[in-house]
């Protein structure tokens, strides 16, 4: 028999107000073939399960050792000391070696504080059903429904479609947002079963495009125009992320690609760029640099959307 | 505008809506300013004065003796009109200080003043004059007897000195009344619309049929009949000072508009109380008056006013179309109507402040709803109520505003802005289960329709209902946890007294959870023990009406309830059209975790041995962090939307609800209830550790809420898990209390989808619901800097208050309640 399909999913978020109209319930796939730095899910981008730690839940080595002694690889070694965030008492860490570290998830079942934890649960797709059609009530009476997001939930491309499929014979709206970096065959098998598409559009410029993403625009873009020709309800959106994006110009170059897709574009979302996402880094990997930058002033955001407007383009900030 | 209001009227978004908030009136915002500057203090007028008559008169006893000292309070008490005011009435003789109600509870009071300790308390401080302290002193002895609580005390049970201690039942064996009676609504319209002039000529009437042939009860009801002739005169004489010194100021003031004022409100004085109300400003000054009069013959706590916008649209649109007024003077007698409740205080004893914090009086109004016929009954002054709390960010009084299907889009929306505002203010109430649970309980459609909120969440029909809906008065609390771990540790008590030594045998000897081979076991011996408490409990509550109903009946409010004038009873003797008693369980959340946590960890996965799960939790974790914690993060919670514990939330809400809806007094059967106020933080400090993992003296479980932090899956998977409950089953309220961070509503999409969330949850049987619109961080930071968040208000559990008043550990609670950020 041939292994069940399963996808590979680390958040499940009810009550979601921000990922398309109503109320709305976002799973989280993992995996991305993108690389932003300002990425704020950074535990979303490979497409395993990591070990992640939360240093805040842990109560130190001086309390607990059980993850050194579960560990048989010996990635865990006692770390630095530093003062805990709430208690402010000096507190000493753990360190966990990533180059040995091979995420088989010893250490998380024996830490009962979930300090450690797995990132990444395999999902069936009716058990995931089964979950998602527990708020129906909230997405009937709102307008709302389930999104798909990610990573980039398009990289699952067999197990969106039959979850999407199973989520319309229930009579739940659908979204599914996606960085619209794929082959254009699975929005197209998706298409009939997505309500609507929540899509980011980063860059107009190729080059700098995969300098800093690690892939080219030039399929997002395509992708994005035969959507708009086939159909597709897409709301546009642009994280805006200091000196890479949020020049005028380039705003603009963006707004214009999206009044050519016509109708099918119903907004343009401006997601500014906030630095919740950097404090997520040290959970799954801290000896990666951080990406930090000041977050674009209100002003900066205020005029980029009088920008877009004036284009003719109806746009909320989120 | 008002130096205040500029800071008030926060709006942080863009949007432009249809509800505004305007700016409020230079004399309102004077007025406000001084009510949030001005330190509470203690006035002894009252006091004296009711002293003075019990001592001289020891030979009048019950509804006559009440009569009596009311109507002699109205001749004496000192009257009182601040600078600027409009509305007036006082029960003090200073500004912002409170009465003494000595004739129900005062041992309490006399030990803390003797102590010292309340102009020092952390919470709720009041100032008290040395000459006042001194006459209190003097006389203060003398009602350690005489008291309504030292009566109750004579007359508890004798088997009751064996089950008090248990931590279930909120009484002891002795001092249980602290703040006994209160909790009711008055009928506002009777007292607007016929005046007690006509009330006293109805009652003349009734006496002068009983002269001469005083057979059977008669000489009961001709006494009821003479109280109320009494109560009427007091009101109308209290009504009737007042305009004299309005008339004295008036001759006196020098600034001409002031003058005129003064003169219209000496007319306004004058007629009412006595008379049908006229106009708008009638109305209100009727309504706040006949109030300071309720709360002088009883005490202030929970006596609330219902409708509002139903008892003055009428007038409101009537002097509107006759140009007698315009909108925005109507709005601002509103205003200065809400600072006079507000600025209303009671003390209360240092442990009851700690269930019940920020100078609260619970005088709830409420808003809305459908008429008697079934209609939307919303008008212009359900907007003006919003309009003054979101303005004025004032969480007393406090406001609940009833759904229903026809609520207009506009209400709802209006509600939802000033609910940003006022945290908690309004709170939502489903008309769509609260009138079918009061026809369970008795009442005809039609009352059913006109039902208002009492005290915190207590359904009541307006009017013509005695709902007692607080029980003995104080709130009678039921600790369902504490049931259940006497069912595990044998009727023992596991928490020691407050002397360190452990209880005797409590409750009935219903085995040790090691003992217990099956889930079922303990199951049956946690009904077993809850339906022993449930009994004990109202056996209680009985008692106190019994003497009660003896020493404390309330002429003033029987003068206007449905049934009282027809029956000649008084309302605490059955007199009322309408009869209910309340009652309120308390710690739902947890007791459905610690039944789901033994099923899960020792009899479904066999994780761990009864005995070990048992010794654990005697000995309050120590040693067991591990295991806490297993149980905290893995086991099964209630509030995740979860069959496998929300179906405990539901049998033990139907256990505790099918008892108190079995019991019954003497006038009618209970009503049961799902709020704690803030009981469950106190409660919380006497209950020992529960295999939830909870520790020894943490607090309980909040309303019908999850366990704080245990509920991880967002709010629409909470609302779900909590809708489990019957709550049609609890006609005296349920309460959820949800956190909002402030994101979640910050534009426009964001205030429809928490509309389309309240309406989801009403539809799922959900009956109330409130929230606080405010992030973790800024409380966190409020602590800190208290004094630069002086007006930050926040929903606690039955009310709302200012967040920097409260104890810490409220405060905690409330950061420590799961933040619903996104």
């Amino acid at each position: 028999m041939a292994k069940e399909l399963t996808g590979k999913v680390y958040d499940i978020q009810g009550f979601s107000v921000q990922d398309g109209p109503g109320i709305r319930t976002t799973v989280f796939l993992k995996g991305c073939p993108l690389r932003c730095p300002w990425c704020h899910s950074p535990e979303s981008q490979e497409f395993y399960t990591q070990l992640s730690w939360i240093a805040m839940r842990c109560v130190g080595l001086d309390e607990c050792t059980k993850c050194l002694d579960a560990c048989t690889k010996e990635a865990i070694s006692p770390g630095k000391t530093t003062q805990h965030a709430v208690t402010q008492k000096p507190i000493r860490h753990i360190r966990i070696d990533r180059t040995i570290c091979d995420n088989c998830g010893d250490c998380a079942k024996v830490c009962y504080r979930n300090a450690l934890y797995m990132c990444g649960t395999d999902y069936t797709v009716e058990d995931l059903l089964s979950r998602l059609i527990k708020d129906k009530p909230f997405y009937d009476q709102s307008g709302g429904g389930v999104t798909i997001s990610g990573g980039e939930p398009l990289s699952q491309p067999e197990f969106v479609l039959q979850l999407l499929k199973r989520l319309k014979e229930c009579g739940i709206i659908t979204a599914v947002d996606t960085t619209g970096y794929t082959r254009y065959e699975m929005i197209k098998r998706i298409l009939p079963y997505t309500d609507l598409f929540l899509y980011d559009i980063k860059h107009m410029d190729s080059a700098t495009h995969k300098t800093v993403t690690g892939v080219p625009n030039g399929p997002i873009l395509k992708n994005a125009e035969r959507l708009a020709k086939d159909g597709g309800k897409m709301q546009i959106r642009i994280p805006v992320i200091p000196e890479f994006n949020d020049s005028p110009e380039s705003i603009r170059k963006t707004g214009e690609f999206c009044k050519s897709l016509g109708a099918a574009v119903t907004v343009i979302q401006l997601l500014p760029y906030h630095n919740m996402g950097v404090m997520k880094y040290q959970r799954i990997d801290d000896s990666k640099p951080v990406f930090e930058v000041e977050p674009p002033s209100d002003e900066k955001i205020q005029s980029l959307k009088e920008l877009l407007e004036n284009l003719g383009l109806p746009v909320t900030v989120h | 505008m008002g130096k205040i209001s500029s800071t008030l009227a926060v709006n942080d978004s863009n949007d432009k809506t249809m509800y505004e908030l305007s700016p409020v009136s230079d004399r309102v915002a004077k007025i406000r300013e001084k009510y949030r500057t001005t330190r509470p203090s203690i006035c002894i007028s009252r006091y004296r004065i009711v002293t003075e008559f019990y001592m001289e008169n020891p030979q009048l006893q019950g509804i006559l003796k009440r009569a009596k000292n009311f109507k002699n309070l109205c001749e004496k008490l000192p009257v009182l009109i601040n600078e600027d005011e409009m509305i007036v009435g006082w029960q003090a003789s200073k500004y912002r200080a409170c009465a003494l109600y000595p004739e129900l509870s005062f041992g309490w009071f006399l030990d803390e003043l003797k102590a010292g300790t309340i102009p020092e308390r952390d919470v709720d401080p009041y100032d008290i004059d040395d000459k006042d302290a001194e006459y209190i002193f003097e006389t203060g002895d003398f009602w350690r007897k005489e008291c309504l609580s030292a009566k109750v005390d004579e007359y508890i049970p004798l088997g009751y000195f064996d089950a008090a201690g248990s931590g279930v039942t909120y009484f002891s064996s002795k001092n249980t009344c602290t703040s006994p009676v209160g909790h009711f609504v008055a009928n506002f319209d009777k007292a607007m619309h016929k005046g007690f002039g006509s009330i006293k000529a109805e009652a003349e009437a009734k006496m002068a049929e009983l002269e001469g042939v005083m057979f059977g009860d008669r000489v009961e009801k001709y006494n009821f009949y003479r109280a109320v002739s009494l109560v009427c005169d007091g009101m109308i004489g209290l009504s009737k000072r007042y305009a004299e010194e309005c008339a004295r100021l008036a001759s006196v003031e020098t600034n001409p508009v002031r003058k005129e004022e003064l003169e219209e409100m000496a007319d306004c004085l004058n007629w009412i109380m006595e008379n049908p109300c006229r106009t708008f400003h009638d109305a209100i000054q009727c309504m706040y008056l006949y109030q300071i009069g309720l709360c002088l013959d009883g005490q202030q706590h929970g006596i609330s006013f219902g409708r509002v916008d139903q008892y003055l649209g009428s007038f409101y649109e009537a002097d509107i179309a006759a140009d007698r007024i315009t909108h925005e003077k109507a709005q601002e007698l509103l205003d200065l109507f809400y600072l006079k409740v507000a600025e209303m205080n009671k003390i209360w004893p240092y442990f009851a402040t700690l269930s019940g914090p920020g100078y609260t009086s619970g005088q709830l109004m409420t808003i809305g709803g459908v008429t008697r016929d079934g209609e939307d009954a919303t008008n212009a002054v359900s907007f003006m109520m919003l309009q003054s709390a979101g303005r004025l960010v004032l969480h007393d009084p406090p406001q609940s505003l009833r759904i229903h299907k026809g609520t207009p889009q506009e209400l709802w929306e209006a509600a939802i802005e000033t609910t940003q505002i006022a945290g908690g203010v309004p709170t939502f109430e489903n008309d769509d289960v609260i009138i079918p649970a009061l026809m369970d309980r008795g009442l005809p459609i039609e009352s059913a329709r006109n039902y208002c909120l009492i005290g915190c969440v207590e359904p009541q029909s307006c009017g013509d209902e005695w709902a007692c809906p607080g029980g003995n008065g104080t709130e009678s609390f039921f600790n369902m946890l504490g049931a259940f771990l006497l069912a595990i540790n044998n009727g023992q008590n596991p928490m020691p007294g407050p002397d360190g030594k452990l209880g005797g045998q409590v409750g009935l000897p219903t085995g040790y959870l090691y003992e217990m081979e099956t889930f079922e076991e303990v199951l049956d011996a946690t009904k077993e023990q809850m339906e022993y408490f449930v009994n004990w409990h109202i056996s209680l509550v009985n008692t106190w009406e019994f003497i009660a109903s003896q020493h404390m009946q309330l002429p003033l409010l029987s003068a206007t309830i449905d049934g009282c004038m027809e029956s000649g009873k008084d309302v605490m003797n059955g007199g009322a059209k309408y009869n209910s008693t309340g009652n309120a369980g308390i710690a739902i959340g947890n007791i459905a975790d610690s039944l789901a946590v033994v099923k899960y960890m020792v009899y479904d996965k066999k994780l761990i041995s009864a005995r070990d799960l048992y010794d654990a939790i005697m000995t309050n974790w120590e040693g067991k962090e591990d295991l806490r914690q297993f149980i905290l993060n893995e086991a099964p919670h209630y509030g995740n939307d979860n069959e496998y514990t929300d179906k405990f939330a539901k049998w033990a809400s139907d256990v505790y609800g099918d008892a108190v809806s079995a019991a019954t007094g003497p006038r009618c059967r209970y009503a049961p209830g799902l709020y704690p106020v803030t009981a469950h933080v106190l409660f919380g400090m006497m209950t020992a550790a529960s295999p939830d993992g909870r520790k020894a003296g943490e607090p309980l479980s909040d309303g019908i809420s999850p366990v704080q932090q245990m509920d991880k899956n967002g709010p629409t998977a909470t609302l779900k898990s909590v809708s489990s409950i019957n709550q049609r089953k609890f006609s005296n309220g349920t309460l959820l209390n949800m956190k909002f961070h402030p994101t979640a509503l910050s534009n426009e999409s964001g205030k429809s989808k928490l509309i389309s969330l309240i309406q989801a949850y009403f539809a799922l049987g959900g009956m109330e619901m409130q929230f606080n619109v405010v992030s973790g961080k800024t409380l966190r930071r409020a602590q800190e800097k208290p004094e630069e968040y002086r007006d930050l208000v926040v929903r606690i559990a039955g009310f709302s208050a200012y967040f920097v008043e409260l104890y810490k550990a409220s405060q905690d609670d409330i950061i420590k309640r799961t933040e619903l950020n996104l």
